[in-house]
């Protein structure tokens, strides 16, 4: 009785995401195999060559570690800048801290698009960033800061911040003082507790951030969109691509399969350490 | 100055200078909406209000933010309803594989949205349903549903089962004692979650911008496009009307339900 009422509650969920997720992107998997001719589009058969290209051309070579190396390094500046803030937040009194955190909520909530046109603003040729730099004499001419790889760190660590204060925040408050307090009454300088004992506690949340923040840069698509511009590609602009502008289907699937598998393979891993990490403790 | 009031006191100046620099595009474009000048330029050149005019008259961005508005609204009662009935099920009833399917629930989170635009786009082409509003709404449910599953699951956790049984004893039925005592006890979360439903899928552009249809926009692609075509301040000033709603919808849900709980 109570197991029918359960599954009856849970029809709607399951149906949507089984018709309109598991399938469609299971679907993926024939049509990345299918050849594809240019100006005639699909054709039956089977081919691998859409995979092989994928690991051996340099093109989508370049495109891959691009991608990668964005993540990590988009990881370790939310990580290095977002701790200390992080730490503030989950320590203060202050009865300001509710409206302090929905801060830290409000860029993310705020619409995506309208984050990096303000990017946009400041990092043009004549932006602000720009001004600012030769008013106070640190370059002669406007440095370049779209379309290259310091545009698409810059507005990706700023977007995805948010997303890594937060987690830190709960893995930080989850810290017991007293484990703390117990080092420096040992005589543990406040370095000293904070490397051995503080840091090494907030590890679980340093892993979850870092694992989301590394697999929603390399799925971000509007942001290095429009802070790349049409040529200075990663992973999900060239899948965007793939399918609107060169109708590629197939090579589109194989590119958007490979990025599901690399964001998979990140969150079993992380589960894994997670696991292990718990079990010692 | 002892050690450690010098450390709190860096602390605090990193703390600010780092929100400095998370609101510092918010307020470039809120400036940059006001500049006289018809290319976008920030500090603004003299000051206008004609740009937010030039938006409210132009029937394209009108017609974006009403047919965003309808979809967002619509997958958010999608969302709702396959939602919250799958948070209590999976809460308080044994459900065999209840980890695969929380699994699922929750995959679109993660899941690249590029993938999920993509992998739809190839689907209803086949089915040939491609560019319909039905389309376009299952897509935003299934993108919105995680998180109205966890906002929900987050404040039925806190509801007492033994509040519904008590209601049971004392005869009311299964459904009266759901709807009269634990769904107003889950209100909070399903606030939150119905919030964060319609914020996603209003502001979602990597899955719509493959599903829409030749006659429809959704706002943020229209901007995402718009963009693309060249950047002039009428985008800043749509930019900036989103940046004023987005601020009092959240003082509002903090102040109504204390959002910063559910983030």
């Amino acid at each position: 009785m109570t197991r029918g009422r359960a599954w009856l509650l849970l029809t709607p969920a399951l149906a949507l995401l089984v018709v309109a997720f598991l399938v469609p992107v299971g679907m993926m998997v024939p049509t990345s195999f299918r050849p594809y001719v240019p100006l005639v589009g699909i054709t039956g058969g089977f081919t691998a060559t859409h995979y092989v290209k994928l690991v051996t051309d340099l093109y989508y070579l370049e495109i891959i570690a691009r991608t990668l190396v964005l993540g990590l390094t988009v990881t370790l500046l939310t990580l290095v800048i977002g701790y200390p803030v992080a730490f503030f937040l989950a320590r203060t009194t202050s009865r300001w801290r509710p409206w302090l955190t929905i801060l830290v909520v409000f860029p993310l909530l705020l619409n995506l698009v309208v984050r990096t046109f303000g990017w946009i603003a400041l990092l043009a040729q004549n932006g602000l960033v720009n001004q600012a730099l030769q008013a106070l004499g640190l370059v002669e001419a406007p440095v370049k800061l779209l379309f290259n790889f310091a545009g698409l760190l810059i507005g990706l660590t700023h977007i995805f911040l948010p997303f890594m204060v937060l987690v830190l925040i709960g893995a930080i408050q989850a810290i017991p003082r007293d484990v703390e307090d117990a080092a420096r009454v040992l005589g543990a300088s406040w370095l000293a507790t904070f490397v051995r004992v503080t840091l090494p506690l907030s590890a679980p949340g340093i892993l979850s951030g870092g694992i989301l923040v590394f697999v929603l840069t390399i799925s971000a698509l509007v942001t290095p969109r429009l802070l790349g511009g049409p040529t200075y590609r990663v992973m999900s602009t060239l899948i965007f691509d793939e399918f609107l502008q060169r109708l590629n289907w197939p090579a589109g699937s194989a590119q958007a399969l490979l990025l599901t598998a690399l964001v998979l393979l990140l969150i079993l891993l992380s589960g894994r350490l997670a696991g292990r990490a718990g079990v010692q403790a | 100055m002892s050690a450690a009031r010098v450390r709190a006191w860096l602390l605090r100046a990193w703390v600010t200078l780092v929100f400095g620099f998370l609101l510092l595009p918010v307020v470039v474009v809120v400036l940059a909406s006001l500049s006289r000048t018809s290319y976008l330029t920030v500090p603004p050149q003299g000051l206008t209000l004609r740009w937010f005019a030039a938006v409210l008259q132009d029937a394209e961005y009108l017609r974006a933010i009403a047919f965003s508005v309808v979809l967002a609204v619509i997958a958010t009662l999608g969302s709702l309803v396959a939602g919250v009935g799958a948070s209590y099920a999976l809460l308080r009833h044994r459900v065999p594989g209840a980890s695969v399917v929380s699994a699922l629930l929750n995959a679109p989170l993660i899941f690249p949205g590029v993938v999920i635009g993509v992998a739809l786009l190839q689907f209803y082409a086949l089915l040939h349903v491609n560019g319909t509003f039905l389309g376009l709404a299952l897509a935003h449910m299934v993108i919105t549903v995680p998180y109205v599953v966890r906002a929900v699951t987050a404040s039925l956790q806190g509801v007492d089962a033994e509040i519904e049984n008590a209601a049971r004893v004392l005869g009311a039925s299964g459904p009266v004692a759901f709807f009269t005592i634990t769904l107003p006890l889950a209100r909070p979360g399903i606030v939150a979650g119905a919030l964060f439903s319609f914020i996603v899928s209003f502001d979602n552009v990597p899955v719509s911008i493959f599903l829409l249809g030749a006659s429809h926009m959704t706002l943020p692609v229209k901007i995402f496009t718009a963009i693309e075509y060249g950047v002039d301040p009428s985008i800043a000033a749509i930019s900036t009307m989103l940046i004023i709603v987005t601020g009092l919808g959240l003082a509002a849900a903090e102040r109504w339900i204390g959002f910063h709980r559910f983030v």
